[in-house]
């Protein structure tokens, strides 16, 4: 029973949670779309040159955040490079794609990515509990937090553990490798098959935690990642 | 709250939610960048006062009502069902907000609360709870519109008696009106506020720089924008969008009020002649030699500048005032922080109008603190609603700071070569 769950949710669920997670961001974003546009101007002045370039990079580099919150800018800076570091590593784990060398038994960042992230949404939940942020927050924003901080961590001890053999890596990057390019073929073969280590158990927890981030982001603040380039060319262009 | 009352809240909810509302509705981390930009909230730090909490209303209403998840565990967001309590929260947060726009330069993504504040102010009104004295006088502004021929040779006598007055200050060439009225094909169309202190500076200004001008019949301000009523700020703009249609001018020339100058040249579209502040005008006067001004009326007085939110962060207008100023005067300090992050006065967004005297002060503690810091004795502005809040500010702290117009101080500064 336990290895049909441990099953369902390494494979079947995964490409449920990621089909719901883009057609969820899909309606939304057409949503949006659909409705009027504001019919007067939004802008901050002084107009700047080259607005529209500027809003975009104003939307990555957050230069209101750096002046006003320096520690938090630094950590969401960590943590948003550390997430594209993820989706790159994970990526990478696919025989395809050789960002570390093909020979290589690490992922991209040997495991200093996922600390990063780590520490930095440590940071972000426990500045939730300090007033003022503490009155501002609602069981949402702590939730979201709470989820991604026990995917890093179980990310972290995966990584951690793959070294746990004094003879080398249990599982490496090919090992995961494996599993990942069988999703990506729709094999639907067992991972178990693939992935013999015996902290097997922290990689279903990790997965299903990822799966439940995927269902829950359409409808998070989290898609702030597609419109906050729109809303800060509002404030310029 | 009764079932229709709740219904026609949630289609104006509805309403009002285009691309930019749900954006700003769906996006906000409440990460607390914003918190600290609020003027009220650094003079009085109460959440309620912080732009993410003035939001946080709206937000949650709408995520009862157009979102699954609220809909679903509403404990999640903490969505909120329309009744009178949540109505009273509402008033309290989009009454009290200057609607400045500062938070905007603070949030990541440039969320503007002034935009959800709107929207809480037009729910306030559908509610029938937004302040009546906005609305009269919203109202009393469109009924002038439509009597303006009853009304208009009052207003020419009322106009001719002020004629005194503007020659006092700058004698104009014999035959010449002082302050004229319905001049077809005028260059400016100047749009005063209903009072001489904004008519007699700029009559002598525009007398002495030689221009073809004409007094409007109708006050700057806009209450309609104050109260929250975009019908109502439509037909208020609308009165005037005609006169100067039907005058044929070239301009029409906002007087010192900021958010009379934001609607008429942002909010209302294209027009076939152009919008501009009076405070540009006189820097293009300056400019093109048609007036020339004394700094002796300023000497052995340090003077700095407040820029109104509508003009400056919200308009545009930074250098104009300051070349001004810089003719002025040879002791100009600017205020810290200045420019686009110049703290607000505390008195826009209606509230001067609607009297909130203890509040305005109470919130505006720290504009005091950044005037008196300059060490000016004369603190000049562009705007109405900023000079009453500052002259109040100075008093009711007790300064000795003495709050004055760019146009008065222009006015009295003219040199008849």
């Amino acid at each position: 029973m336990v290895d049909k769950i441990f099953y369902f949710i390494t494979v079947p669920m995964v490409y449920l949670a990621f089909a719901w997670c883009v057609v969820g961001i899909l309606w939304k974003v057409i949503g949006i779309l659909r409705l009027p546009k504001q019919t007067h101007t939004l802008k901050i002045f002084p107009e700047k040159p080259a607005a529209g370039l500027r809003a975009t990079l104003e939307a990555f580099t957050m230069p209101s955040v750096r002046r006003h919150q320096p520690v938090l800018w630094f950590f969401l800076g960590v943590f948003h490079l550390g997430i594209l570091g993820l989706i790159l590593s994970h990526l990478d784990l696919l025989p395809q794609i050789n960002i570390m060398p093909a020979e290589s038994k690490h992922m991209l960042g040997n495991g200093a990515i996922g600390v990063a992230v780590t520490v930095s949404v440590l940071y972000f939940l426990l500045r939730r509990f300090r007033t003022p942020v503490r009155e501002i927050s609602v069981p949402a924003d702590y939730l979201i937090l709470f989820l991604l901080f026990l995917i890093f961590i179980t990310g972290d001890t995966i990584s951690w553990a793959n070294s746990w053999n004094p003879d080398g890596f249990m599982l490496t990057k090919q090992d995961f490798g494996l599993y990942l390019n069988s999703l990506a073929h729709f094999t639907f073969a067992n991972p178990r098959d693939l992935l013999s280590g015996s902290h097997y158990v922290v990689i279903v927890i990790h997965v299903l935690l990822a799966n439940l981030l995927l269902l829950a982001l359409p409808f998070s603040k989290i898609m702030h990642t597609f419109f906050a380039v729109p809303l800060n060319r509002l404030r310029r262009v | 709250m009764d079932e229709t009352r709740k219904q026609e809240l949630i289609k104006t909810l509805s309403s009002r939610l285009n691309q930019a509302m749900r954006m700003y509705l769906d996006s906000c981390t409440r990460c607390g960048t914003c918190i600290e930009a609020c003027h009220a909230y650094a003079s009085e730090p109460d959440i309620k006062y912080s732009p993410v909490g003035r939001a946080q209303n709206i937000r949650r209403l709408y995520e009862k009502y157009f979102k699954g998840a609220g809909k679903l565990a509403p404990w999640l967001s903490e969505a909120i069902e329309f009744d009178d309590a949540v109505m009273k929260k509402v008033y309290d947060t989009a009454y009290t907000c200057t609607g400045c726009r500062r938070c905007v330069t603070y949030c990541p993504f440039g969320i503007d609360t002034q935009q959800i504040q709107s929207l809480a102010k037009q729910l306030l009104i559908v509610a029938d709870m937004e302040p009546k004295v906005l609305s009269m006088l919203a109202d009393m502004s469109i009924a002038k519109g439509k009597n303006i021929d009853k009304t208009k040779d009052s207003f020419a006598t009322a106009v001719s008696n002020l004629e005194e007055e503007v020659l006092e200050r700058w004698r104009s060439e014999a035959g010449a009106k002082a302050v004229p009225l319905d001049v077809q094909d005028a260059n400016v169309l100047y749009i005063a506020l209903a009072g001489k202190h904004s008519i007699i500076p700029a009559a002598s200004i525009m007398n002495a720089a030689k221009e073809k001008w004409s007094l409007s019949y109708f006050e700057a301000v806009n209450f309609g924008a104050f109260v929250g009523n975009p019908q109502k700020t439509k037909e208020i703009a609308d009165r005037i969008i005609q006169e100067a249609t039907r005058l044929n001018v070239k301009e029409v020339v906002i007087c010192e009020c900021g958010t009379a100058y934001r609607v008429m040249k942002y909010m209302t579209g294209e027009h076939p002649f152009k919008v501009i502040s009076f405070i540009e005008l006189i820097a293009r006067y300056l400019k093109e030699g048609r007036i020339k001004l004394d700094k002796a009326k300023l000497q052995g007085q340090k003077v700095t500048y407040h820029d109104p939110c509508q003009l400056a962060r919200n308009g545009g207008v930074y250098e104009e005032p300051r070349y001004i100023l810089s003719h002025l005067t040879d002791d100009f300090v600017e205020m810290t922080p200045t420019r686009e992050d110049n703290w607000c006065c505390g008195g826009g967004g209606g509230l001067v109008a609607m009297g909130e005297k203890d509040f305005r002060m109470k919130s505006a503690k720290v504009k005091v603190d950044q005037f008196t810091a300059t060490g000016a004795q004369v603190l000049s502005t562009a705007c109405e609603n900023c000079h009453t809040q500052l002259s109040d500010l100075s008093e009711h702290y007790k300064t000795g700071v003495k709050v004055e117009y760019l146009s008065d101080l222009v006015s009295k500064a003219l040199v008849r070569e």
